[in-house]
């Protein structure tokens, strides 16, 4: 191979290595230890911080709004309204974490002594930790959250500018967040919450946002009760009634019980909206697993063996066949860090080694080369058989 | 409760590409091996998300160094002989470049190269092979000199174009050919994935890049780059490699100028002959030994006399219809207003309108990539660190919409189609979120820039002298190979064989 013209002299690999010690030789030997963009992504995703509750006030009969603070103040990190947090609450020693919409508004989070707020209604009987929130919870009380996860907020290079929110009981706390910083000049969208409620008493949060109303935001209520005083929209939120209160580009964000989401999903069908147009909520922890075609209904009340690695460690379990590989940890005082509990965000990525499962299809968020391997996200996955796992060490 | 054994032979911080490489190379050789991972899963940018029910590639364009099946390039044939079996699938194109007056899809294999160069500048046949050639013989060289070291008369002998271009940049060989401006141009756009202007980059790199990607093609795993990273932990743990995720490193622990062993975030202390860092030199040397007294200041001098290479800004889309539909026709489109990489690389100090930008449809690809009627789409840029430094965590959300935006209105305008119109999901990637999910030393995926001041031939020869603390060995991007994720495996192998290296050193002074 002949080299052209002028390249004829060998010496370049010395000179090329003769620069590079000369310019090391003329760096600095003081340590110059400055990651600003890490610290921009530290500063936006902390991890867990230590938060005190400061507040509790009643929002309607039958909800509460916490307010937090980050134990020894100063500002909470940023995030897009209609995110979560979550939070680890300590019950007789064990861990059992929880997804809450953060329901404040993310200038309230960034002023000095920042704040969020959750807002949880007690349950009837079945919300062990909503129940805990309505009735044991104490202001001083202290505990772990993560904050800004999710993917249920408002992306104005995806959604149209006018977004109809279709809210049910609790599931207004996303389009909370969402009303107050529009209302603040700080999120450029405009916002229809048509929010279905029982009665007038099951309002959530009903002065505070009636309040917020103006030209970008506005809350139409729907009551699906009895009430014979009651001026404004009734029934359910149908087909019907979802097409009056679109505009000609209109974005549907979804937050609600389950069976609003079976409900909404047949509504949406009749209409013309493209699937772009179209966003739901995670669906939250499964109801009752054995409900879901494809699980082995006979195996329900069955309690199983679960072997549990971490690391060199190993643990035995028992784990129902009827909850998620997530709650036998949390009963057996395992931790394991979860966040969406809806398998969508992956926290509790966690390898099957043996045994069989069923995975919730509303919450299969698996890529498909876990499927392959038996990776499985712990929240959404239910043991068939006395399984072996394991989990990331806590 | 006791997570690890008391003694480990090495430890490798970051289950990435690299570290992995190293931890399957380490174990292949009956070593035992702990793999410290920051994050959930596997791979580091490697990876892959669901979004919508929909999986999306995080990263990965395209993989060099793999080969045709039965001719496997070496990171294709390292996969192979450790048993990591990959699903490759070869992009169709070596690219569309999208230049002033220029709109050509080019295809790999020299001579396809220079024969589709040549129908669009007519004449410049014989240059451009040339010219390819010459890349290729220096790319064999750096192959063979990588395996087999040898004396600087015997190199000369054997390795001639080699050691003749090794001091020149690619500019400086690139103008003894001659080549019309626009047969140069066709031949600049993969600048990008080694991340210096032509007056600035060695052309050993350019002929490593060239000979790769133009002479062999390239791949991607069929089930995302996750694949790939997934296989490489699975086969690892096979091996006996105890991988273990969500532990972050804070302290590599070090007594006497050898390294014993690191603490983690939970606090615990795990002992080892040797630790491999993924962790940038840079962060390593100011933040992580202990104690720090032990990082001497040639080590610092080191980090602060090399300049921080690219980072990343990818805004991936889902868009809810068929490529063709929108105008999209090729698996790569390189498209830039200018192709003079000296301009483009300083365009990439701030932070935009970005002058060049790298799309991906992955659907050419993999036509399974996403549900029927769909496609993928993402508009890429690789920044440097620079500008990216000075964005606070307040201006964070406005800087990163703003430049998302403007790339979609570049391709929207190029294919006539406005993109926004049409996305069903979208993800924007930051510096900031290589950072997040990496903890890469500000966000930077390109190591340290590929210069004439710290060309890759030097780094060979001065090595040596730059393991400051025993045992303490580096594997990443940061590392004498670079960027990419080809070399990051290069990189991996590297650190490993260092360490089996001075095993065997080690028993035979015994």
């Amino acid at each position: 191979m002949k080299v052209n013209g002028f390249l004829k002299d060998v010496g370049g690999a010395s000179r090329v290595t003769k620069a590079r010690l000369a310019a090391f030789a003329g760096a600095s030997a003081i340590p110059q230890g400055v990651d600003p963009i890490g610290d921009v992504a530290r500063e936006w995703h902390p991890g867990k911080l230590e938060l005190e509750v400061v507040s509790i006030r009643p929002v309607s009969p039958t909800a509460k709004t916490v307010r937090f603070q980050k134990v020894g103040g100063g500002k909470l990190p940023p995030f897009y309204a209609g995110q979560f947090i979550s939070l680890d609450f300590v019950i007789d020693g064990k861990r059992i974490s929880r997804p809450y919409s953060i329901s404040s508004a993310p200038f309230e989070a960034r002023q000095e002594n920042g704040f969020v707020e959750i807002t949880v209604r007690k349950s009837r009987g079945d919300g062990f930790i909503a129940d805990y929130v309505n009735d044991t919870l104490q202001v001083g009380d202290r505990l772990m959250g993560n904050m800004g996860l999710g993917q249920f907020y408002y992306e104005p290079l995806r959604d149209a500018k006018h977004v109809l929110a279709l809210a049910g009981g609790v599931g207004i706390t996303p389009f909370a967040s969402m009303a107050k910083e529009i209302a603040h000049g700080t999120l450029s969208m405009d916002l229809t919450i048509l929010y279905g409620s029982v009665d007038s008493h099951d309002i959530i949060l009903k002065e505070e946002l009636e309040k917020l109303q103006g030209e970008h935001f506005r809350i139409v209520h729907v009551l699906s009760g009895e009430e014979p005083d009651w001026q404004g929209e009734r029934g359910f939120l149908t087909a019907e009634l979802i097409q009056k209160y679109s505009r000609a580009d209109t974005s549907y964000f979804i937050c609600g019980p389950q069976a609003m989401y079976r409900f909404l999903r047949e509504e949406i069908k009749k209409l013309p909206i493209p699937a772009r147009r179209i966003r739901f909520e995670v669906f939250g922890q499964a109801k009752d697993i054995s409900a879901f075609p494809g699980y082995p209904a006979q195996k329900k009340d069955e309690t199983y063996t679960l072997t549990v690695r971490r690391g060199i460690h190993e643990d035995k379990i028992p784990a129902r066949a009827s909850e998620s590989l997530v709650v036998a940890l949390e009963r057996a005082g395992i931790g394991i860090d979860t966040a969406c509990r809806s398998g969508e965000c992956g926290f509790c990525r966690t390898k099957v080694i043996a045994g069989d499962y069923f995975v919730c299809p509303e919450n299969d968020g698996r890529r498909a080369a876990d499927k392959d391997f038996g990776y499985v996200h712990a929240c959404a996955a239910y043991p068939l058989s006395n399984m072996t796992i394991k989990i990331p060490i806590e | 409760m006791k997570f690890y054994k008391d003694h480990y032979d090495v430890i490798v911080i970051g289950g990435a590409l690299a570290g992995l490489s190293s931890a399957l190379m380490l174990a292949d050789k009956g070593l035992d091996v702990l793999v410290l991972e920051r994050h959930n899963l596997p791979g580091g940018i490697a990876t892959s998300f669901v979004r919508g029910g929909i999986e999306i590639e995080a990263a990965l364009h395209e993989m060099m160094s793999i080969g045709p099946e039965g001719n496997r390039l070496k990171v294709g044939k390292f996969l192979e002989d450790m048993g990591v079996n990959v699903d490759w699938l070869k992009v169709p194109e070596a690219y569309h470049a999208s230049l002033p007056g220029l709109e050509v899809t080019l295809h790999p294999g020299l001579e396809t190269f220079a024969r589709e160069v040549d129908r669009e500048v007519p004449g410049s046949f014989d240059k451009v092979l040339r010219l390819l050639n010459l890349c290729h013989t220096v790319f064999d060289s750096v192959n063979e000199l990588s395996i087999h070291p040898m004396s600087k008369p015997m190199m000369l002998l054997k390795h001639e174009a080699f050691v003749k271009t090794a001091g020149y940049s690619t500019k400086e060989v690139m103008d003894t050919f001659d080549l019309p401006e626009k047969a140069r141009d066709l031949l600049a756009p993969y600048w990008i994935y080694v991340g210096s202007g032509f007056s600035d980059l060695p052309f050993t790199i350019f002929s490593v890049l060239m000979a790769d990607y133009i002479g062999y093609g390239s791949y991607i795993p069929r089930k995302f780059s996750h694949e790939m990273s997934l296989k490489m932990a699975e086969r690892a743990e096979q091996m006996g490699v105890q991988i273990e995720y969500r532990q972050h490193v804070e302290k590599i622990l070090v007594k006497d100028g050898k390294v014993y062993g690191v603490r983690t975030a939970r606090g615990d202390e795990i002992h080892a002959d040797y630790v491999v860092s993924a962790a940038y030199p840079n962060k390593v040397y100011t933040s992580m030994i202990e104690p720090i007294s032990q990082v001497p200041p040639k080590a610092i001098q080191m980090v602060n006399g090399r300049r921080l290479s690219l980072t990343a800004f990818s805004v991936i889309m889902i868009l809810d219809k068929p490529a063709e539909e929108l105008g999209i026709h090729d698996y790569s489109i390189f498209r830039g207003d200018t192709m003079d990489t000296d301009a483009l690389y300083e365009n990439l100090a701030g932070l935009g309108p970005y002058r060049y930008l790298t799309c991906i449809c992955h659907n050419f690809g993999n036509p399974d990539a996403t549900p029927k009627g769909t496609c993928s789409f993402s508009i890429t840029t690789l920044p440097r660190v620079d500008g990216w430094k000075s964005v606070s965590a307040d201006e964070y959300d406005a800087v990163k919409h703003r430049v998302a935006r403007q790339m979609i209105e570049d391709m929207s305008r190029y294919y006539g189609v406005n993109l926004l119109e049409h996305v069903l999901e979208i993800v924007i990637e930051t510096p900031m979120t290589v950072a997040h999910y990496t903890g890469m030393w500000n966000g930077c995926i390109y190591g340290y820039a590929h210069t004439m001041e710290d060309h890759i031939v030097a780094r060979l020869q001065t090595a040596e002298a730059e393991k400051f603390i025993e045992g303490l060995e580096f594997a990443g991007a940061h590392q004498i190979s670079g960027d990419g994720m080809g070399p990051a495996v290069t990189n991996g192998r590297k650190a490993a064989k260092n360490i089996l290296d001075d095993i065997k050193r080690k028993e035979a002074a015994k």
